[in-house]
């Protein structure tokens, strides 16, 4: 077994997510946002005119528009200082927009994928990986058959220089304008590597393409734009990892994510999110789906101190549909405030959304959710089910649903529950021999487990892992 | 700061008058006058935000041409068994002084927003239901005729220790007034240890009628309180019906129901507070909407850090007749005690089109098969109802509505 495989199997979280490398970059911003911080991204990146536009016109946006305060229970972003933030870190690497072989990574940044097992799912599992570092991609790779057909697996930045066209009609404009809400405009002005995905016509990419981002330094903030494009028929999958290690002050993370789904397209986007537990995770992400179009969102959110993500879908052709997965587990000081939005804005659209919920020692989750059925979307359904499991009387669980209903034909269901974890479950598994906490964390396994069966087996794997680790972290 | 305006014709003179009309004591007139104070810095009730939606529109209502403070008239009849003191407010000032002014703002403070204030400073009618310990009152009924431009009415029911009630409240229009009218109605129960109330409100107003409800109890210990609220009146309607389970294996029900038509908007609200150990609540509400009406409907089940033991349910289900209506729905939960056993569901959808063809297969006309099927959902709340006069008042007028 090989040194990298030792280390997965390691169950220290600390170990696996938390190692900090020195912090060494080409090229960093002053802290702090200021129109110059601007400029200076966008030269340090030899951007178009158009794209510097774009981003001096979101820090307008940014500058008058007023931090979220006002929604019942949310997270507290008054720490949230973007005077303290460095908003752009290039990291030291040669070959701008990534190089295409681990090898020739530096070997600190080599070091810190090996660890998070990137290079080997790569070989295994993936039709392509990206991996970011900082605010740069550093690493970019594709499998060839999918370029001969015509697949498009490429750092944000360089699409923006490579394909212009497409980049210009999908970049912030229908999908998540800048005015979409004070940190989409944010993100919007000092945005930085990403991934850009197009799939032509017809085009099923098999295996997943993968893209991993990692912050290292303190006090950064990471702003990568990931823009999907999916023409009709196209098939492909999605999946984003994340992890920082944890410092004393505040990390930022702020993505933004768009994805055009076209006719009977299908796209699945996959996240699973474990930002170190001193990072406010505020992102915008959204689908537009075509006529017969398909989008599924399947978000795992175990890190951050904070996070506010709603990812939305709006159902614009006929026959659309929409799947929302979502899990959330909040442990100490953590405020995970997630959940998903669906607009059915056409007749015959479908959405599911399945949110699973844990809270223990004092964390708060929140699912927030908003359905809005236009008039004319006749004969659509939506169902929501929210289940949420807590630990104890330190911890709390919310779940603020929004429904608004424009149109007689339609089917819409809601259902929540929220319960502890059973005392007589607990008592039946310690008679047949195990101990409370392995009781606990099999007891959690199975209430997640409607969601973790529809995950790619890496995934669940992973994701029942990082369970596994939260449910450690305290109990015994 | 509320958008709201100030009518032209309020002023402190306004409230001193109508004080000193009703002969009331002196803690009373400062309660009116300093509501009348706070209004400047009050904002309307919250109503839910969506992105770029606001799903009750309170700033458009014209205060100063709905509030006619000098100028309101009820026809009110009060109706009771023996053992029970049923009083309209101004007698109750007189026969029970201290149970009035104990009970007054314990449940709603007059300053809790721009239109419990308005109500404080204006309120010329009203009920005082007082049940002394162990007295069993079935059937009070207040029926009420709003006969003015703006009527503000303030109730309050005080039951003691193991005492019951059951009362029925109707509000309906009595002579016609032109243009909008305004009609405020805040109830305030407070149920003392292991007493039982059961209130009823039946709100059949005209549709040129602005109207605002807030209801809230205060449960004590192994007390109960049940909510019915049927709204079929009104142009636009804002009710708030609330508990606050306070004592240990108290228990609430919060049954509502609505059924709106032409382009009446209804914003209804069922809250409960779970705030002792061992309390129940369960929320259940029951819409029907048709032509171009509006319901908006919020639930929240808010379970404290002390609320150990805690059930708590709630359902809301709305029928939709025709394209034109919207139905917007929010049940919440809040937890923060995991000792919990919560749940809540809300559906909106039309009537089943299988029932339909199946009661049209048997030779019953579409039309009257649709409506027996709208009369067949409301009977879960129609159940609940122990006043047999309310169960009978609420299903002529669900009937009357489907013709």
């Amino acid at each position: 077994m090989s040194s990298e495989q030792d280390h997965l199997k390691e169950t220290d979280t600390e170990a696996r997510f938390d190692f900090k490398k020195e912090e060494s970059s080409a090229f960093q911003t002053e802290k702090g946002l200021t129109e110059e911080t601007v400029r200076v991204i966008s030269e340090d990146k030899d951007e178009p005119e158009w794209m510097l536009n774009r981003r001096l016109r979101a820090l307008k946006q940014f500058q008058k528009m007023p931090m979220p305060t006002d929604w019942p229970g949310q997270p507290d972003l008054s720490e949230v200082d973007i005077a303290e933030i460095v908003p752009y870190i290039r990291p030291d690497v040669d070959v701008r927009a990534g190089v295409d072989d681990w090898t020739e990574l530096p070997d600190e940044i080599k070091d810190t994928f090996d660890k998070l097992g990137i290079p080997e799912a790569e070989k295994n599992a993936l039709s392509g990986v990206g991996a970011q570092y900082e605010s740069e991609v550093v690493y970019q790779n594709m499998q060839e058959r999918w370029e001969e057909k015509g697949v498009i697996f490429m750092n944000m930045d360089k699409a923006v220089q490579e394909h212009p066209d497409i980049v210009r009609e999908h970049f912030m404009t229908k999908c998540v304008p800048p005015s979409d809400n004070k940190f989409a405009a944010l993100h919007g002005a000092v945005w930085s590597g990403g991934s850009f995905v197009y799939v032509p016509e017809d085009v099923t990419v098999e295996m997943p393409v993968q893209a991993y981002f990692r912050m290292n330094s303190e006090g950064m903030g990471q702003f990568e734009h990931t823009l999907i494009v999916a023409e009709d028929g196209a098939e492909v999958h999605y999946i984003e990892g994340c992890s920082a290690p944890k410092y004393s002050a505040f990390n930022l993370h702020s993505g933004g994510v768009e994805v055009f789904v076209g006719e009977d397209a299908h796209v699945q986007y996959s996240t699973v999110q474990n930002w170190s537990k001193n990072t406010y995770n505020l992102n915008t992400k959204r689908a537009i789906v075509e006529a017969g179009g398909r989008m599924e969102w399947i978000s795992g959110s175990m890190g951050s101190k904070a996070t506010m993500l709603y990812p939305s879908t709006v159902l614009k052709g006929p026959g659309a549909s929409d799947n929302h997965i979502t899990i959330a587990f909040a442990g100490e000081g953590q405020n995970i405030d997630t959940g998903a939005k669906v607009y059915h804005n056409a007749p015959n659209t479908k959405s599911t959304i399945e949110s699973k919920s844990i809270s223990k020692d004092g964390g708060r989750t929140n699912y927030r959710g908003l359905v809005h059925i236009a008039d004319g979307a006749s004969g659509s359904s939506t169902s929501v089910e929210c289940d949420a499991l807590m630990f104890d009387n330190e911890s709390t669980s919310d779940t603020m649903p929004y429904m608004e209903i424009n149109e007689s034909k339609v089917d819409v269901a809601h259902e929540a529950t929220v319960g502890k974890i059973g005392d007589e479950d607990v008592f039946y598994l310690q008679s047949r021999g195990l101990d409370d906490d392995d009781a606990k964390q099999m007891i959690v396994s199975g209430f997640i487990e409607p969601i973790t069966e529809e995950l790619p087996i890496e995934y669940a794997v992973e994701l029942n892992r990082l369970v596994e680790l939260e449910m450690e972290g305290s109990l015994g | 700061m509320s958008g709201a305006q100030l009518p032209a014709n309020l002023s402190a003179e306004t409230v001193r008058e109508i004080s000193e009309q009703r002969e009331e004591p002196e803690w009373l007139l400062e309660a009116r006058l300093d509501a009348l104070d706070a209004l400047e810095t009050l904002d309307l009730p919250d109503v839910i935000q969506t992105p770029g939606r606001r799903w009750t529109n309170l700033e458009a209502l014209d205060f100063e041409s709905l509030v006619d403070p000098l100028e309101q008239v009820d026809e009110t009849e009060r109706t009771a068994d023996e053992g029970v003191e049923v009083l309209t407010f101004t007698e109750a000032l007189d026969a029970h002084p201290d149970v009035v002014e104990s009970a007054f703002g314990s449940t709603i403070d007059p300053q809790e927003n721009y239109l419990t204030a308005l109500s404080a400073a204006l309120f010329t009618t009203g009920t005082v239901v007082y049940v002394p310990e162990g007295v069993d009152a079935e059937d009070v009924t207040i029926r009420a005729e709003m006969n003015s431009r703006s009527l503000f009415s303030h109730t309050l029911v005080v039951t003691e220790e193991s005492a019951s009630v059951t009362i029925l409240e109707s509000i309906e229009s009595g002579a016609d007034v032109e243009g909008s009218r305004y009609f405020s109605n805040l109830v305030e129960i407070d149920a003392g240890e292991n007493s039982y109330v059961q209130y009823g409100s039946l709100q059949n107003l005209n549709e040129d009628t602005y109207s605002y409800s807030l209801k809230r109890a205060d449960v004590g210990t192994y007390a109960t309180v049940n909510w019915i609220e049927g709204n079929l009146g009104s142009r636009l309607t804002r009710s708030d019906v609330e508990s606050e389970l306070n004592g240990d294996a108290a228990e609430t029900k919060i049954v509502g129901a609505f059924f709106g038509h032409d382009d009446q908007h209804f914003d209804v609200n069922a809250r409960v507070w779970h705030n002792a150990e061992h309390t129940t609540a369960d929320l259940v509400t029951r819409g029907v909407l048709d032509d171009e009406a509006r319901s908006v409907y919020e639930g929240v089940q808010d379970v404290g850090r002390d609320a150990w033991d805690t059930n708590s349910y709630q359902r809301e289900n709305t029928l939709m007749l025709s394209d034109e209506s919207e139905a917007d729905a929010s049940p919440k939960l809040i937890i923060q005690n995991h000792d919990t056993e919560a749940s809540h569901s809300a559906t909106v959808g039309q009537v089943d089109q299988e029932d339909l063809f199946y009661m049209v297969s048997r030779a019953i006309p579409p039309r009257r098969a649709r409506n027996m099927l709208v009369e067949g959902f409301f009977v879960p709340v129609l159940e609940e109802i122990e006043v047999e006069e309310f169960r009978d008042d609420l299903e002529a007028l669900i009937a009357a509505r489907l013709q």
